[in-house]
């Protein structure tokens, strides 16, 4: 006799949603897009910065050129490379530089040391104005400075850098942490990946019960077998999807040396991952939920709306947590199942949030989803042969077997 | 033997089933007959545990059915459902693993009943790609991969074609030879009577009738004689007692008499008037059992 284990059952059903989907048109083309935006966002500004700013000084008269020196210097030491250059252009008259300006071919026009010529006043600040009297500055001063003996470079080298050495208490370098802006990237990737795996599963449960298929299927499978293996199937799709393209901007960013990283929080990234696992599981779980509810696509989105705005919700905690991880706001939050895949992920990566209460917040989670994998295979068994108009949560509930 | 006794089950305050009974044997087909909303499908459900009925029990060989008596169920419900994005082959492919076959087994079994159902340059075709009567044969094949034990088809017959009807009922009849108990519903009763050994007429959640086609015709207490005479003055029918309804149309005679009258003498003095050209003695046709039954 043939049988089948409760295992064996949803491994099925997790392999058909692997193969269908992962083979399906719309998945590779959302792997192609975003592979595609990943590589747009690391690689562009790479192509447009590449190239040195080149500055364009018209000059007319004496006396300018210590001052595009000093400009220069400023900027070298500033960026910390050649990055930006300042090249000069002499005109006979003030009327010939007017032109040039006016024509485009400079950017601004210095005049005798001491006047600033520019095409209009610009509504923000010019920056390269402000540089040119910053420089201008530091030209009186070393004039001063020499008239009283003092020795000019160490004057500008105090006023051309931070003159005190900031330190913390970690011995780390503040400057070259990055960590907010990875765990800023990890929480929106995060977002978005929990929202559109997660409304896979959304669509996926509707479609079957749309075009009926579920029957067939729960003539064998129990209703838990068929919403493990689908949330199990959509998970393992997603998170390769997942690492496809952290991996990928990895690849990238060594290849080509587009963004400076000095030190990548590989803690920060497992935690990043444990928790989308977490989070993928509490939306998909209830999704499928939800979506057992509709039959048709149009009433499944406004099934899962209580869902969404609790992903929205858990969005915004999150961005207050980057300025304040340790806020009552925060440390609520990080133990709602809904929203602590967003909010956790934050508080860990800035040390905002302790061992204990990590491992906590990760048992109160699985805990969650163990009572919603119980209370949605419910609510999806009462929903699925229900046919035609919305289901009531209530009806779906007491319609089904204990 | 698939065993279906006192099933109830109520949604609110109507009763789809309402003490249902009846069996269904190995080797043999059950045409499942009611109106609209008598309790066909629930009690159909009830086999699969799509529900659970408020009482009574369904079993299988003597047990009680669980998942793994299931897997050797094929069905086929009355709304038809198949991934309408995924290859015929494929999904009978999955629908086979599902029921316990491996993979390579499933995949066989697939290509063979694609091309037993005539469909097998269209194995890789996408189920939505196909008509409406091809898309019938692969949901028949969905409820055969596995060469199930005990088949539960829910109106299978509607929306085919004379051919379709053709190969469905051929499919069933050799299913049944084969040793599986077939179950399915029809509202097409002169199919029913020529296809099936058995039937169980359902009303309002309770069976009325059910037993053996010849056994339900036999019990009736009605039977339909046609006499057609040429000597058209002839007394004969006069004579015959227990006529419950008389038509005449031209020489033709159609009369509905009770079951316990003596049809021999009728014939006897028939063949002794010497006019006679016709005489039939039939038992009601189901249609009329049902239509009687459920009136």
């Amino acid at each position: 006799m043939k049988t089948i284990s409760g295992i064996g059952g949803m491994r099925l059903v997790a392999m058909r949603e692997l193969r269908e989907r992962g083979r399906s048109k719309s998945f590779i083309i959302s792997c192609v897009v975003t592979l595609l935006l990943v590589a747009a966002a690391l690689v562009l500004p790479q192509l447009l910065g590449g190239e040195a700013a080149i500055h364009s000084i018209g000059v007319v008269g004496e006396d300018n050129e210590p001052i595009i020196q000093a400009a220069q210097d400023l900027a070298t030491a500033e960026e910390g490379d050649d990055s930006e250059r300042y090249e000069t252009t002499s005109f006979a008259s003030l009327e010939e530089a007017e032109q040039a300006l006016v024509a485009g071919e400079v950017d601004l026009v210095l005049v005798d040391g001491t006047t600033v010529l520019q095409e209009r006043t610009g509504f923000s600040g010019n920056g390269l104005v402000d540089t040119i009297q910053r420089a201008a500055g530091s030209v009186r001063l070393q004039r001063l400075v020499e008239e009283n003996g003092q020795a000019a470079a160490d004057v500008i080298a105090i006023l051309s850098s931070s003159p005190l050495e900031v330190m913390s208490l970690d011995g780390e370098d503040p400057e070259g942490d990055i960590r907010p802006v990875i765990a800023y990237a990890g929480l929106l990737l995060m977002y978005i990946a929990i929202l559109s795996y997660g409304s896979w599963t959304l669509t996926g449960v509707t479609e079957e019960k749309n075009n009926r298929v579920v029957e067939v299927l729960l003539a064998t499978l129990r209703p838990w077998q068929l919403l493990g293996g689908k949330v199990l199937g959509i998970g393992l799709l997603g998170i390769g999807q997942f690492v496809l393209t952290i991996g990928f901007a990895f690849i990238l960013v060594n290849m080509t040396e587009a963004v400076d990283i000095p030190r990548l929080p590989i803690d920060g990234l497992l935690f990043l991952i444990l928790w989308f696992i977490l989070g993928f599981s509490v939306y998909s779980v209830s999704y499928a939920a939800a979506g057992s509810l509709a039959s048709r696509p149009e009433d499944a989105q406004s099934a899962a709306f209580p869902m969404t705005m609790l992903a929205v919700a858990g969005f915004f905690v999150s961005i207050n947590a980057l300025d304040d991880p340790t806020s009552m706001l925060a440390r609520v939050t990080s133990f709602v199942p809904f929203t602590a895949p967003f909010v956790v992920p934050i508080r860990q990566s800035l040390d905002g949030i302790g061992a204990v209460e990590h491992v906590a917040t990760v048992i109160v989670a699985i805990f969650s989803i163990v009572l919603l994998v119980r209370l949605s295979a419910r609510i999806y068994a009462g929903g699925l042969l229900r046919f035609g108009r919305r289901v009531k949560l209530k009806e779906a509930w007491r319609s089904a077997e204990p | 033997m698939l065993a279906i006794e006192g099933l109830h089950k109520a949604y609110g305050d109507i009763k789809a089933l309402d003490g249902c009974s009846f069996s269904v044997q190995p080797g043999r087909m059950l045409g499942f007959l009611g109106p609209n909303g008598a309790g066909k499908t629930t009690t159909m459900r009830a086999v699969f545990g799509l529900l659970t009925p408020d009482a009574g029990s369904v079993s299988w060989q003597g047990k009680a059915i669980g998942p793994d008596g299931r897997l050797r169920f094929g069905y086929m419900p009355e709304t038809r459902g198949l991934y309408p994005k995924m290859k015929a082959a494929d999904q009978l492919t999955y629908l086979g693993t599902l029921h316990g076959l491996s993979s390579s087994e499933a995949r066989e079994s697939a290509g063979k009943w694609l091309e037993r159902l005539g469909l097998k340059d269209r194995s890789a075709d996408q189920v939505e790609k196909l008509s409406h009567g091809n898309q019938q044969r692969v949901q028949l094949a969905a409820a055969l991969v596995h060469d199930p034990e005990l088949l539960v088809l829910d109106e299978p017959f509607s929306g085919l074609d004379p051919l379709g009807v053709e190969t469905m009922a051929e499919v069933l009849r050799e299913r049944a030879a084969r040793g599986a108990a077939v179950l399915f519903s029809s509202h097409q009763l002169d199919l029913v009577e020529d296809l099936c050994e058995d039937v169980a007429i359902i009303h309002r959640g309770k069976i009325v009738k059910s037993g053996s086609v010849i056994e339900i015709k036999d019990s009736s207490p009605v039977r339909h004689l046609e006499i057609e005479l040429t000597n058209p003055d002839a007394r004969l029918l006069e004579k015959i007692d227990g006529v419950i309804r008389a038509e005449r149309d031209g020489a033709r005679h159609k009369l509905l008499i009770r079951s316990d009258v003596d049809v021999r003498g009728v014939l006897g003095d028939a063949l002794a008037s010497g006019s006679i050209r016709r005489f039939v003695y039939t038992s009601p046709s189901l249609s009329e059992i049902f239509l009687d039954t459920v009136a």
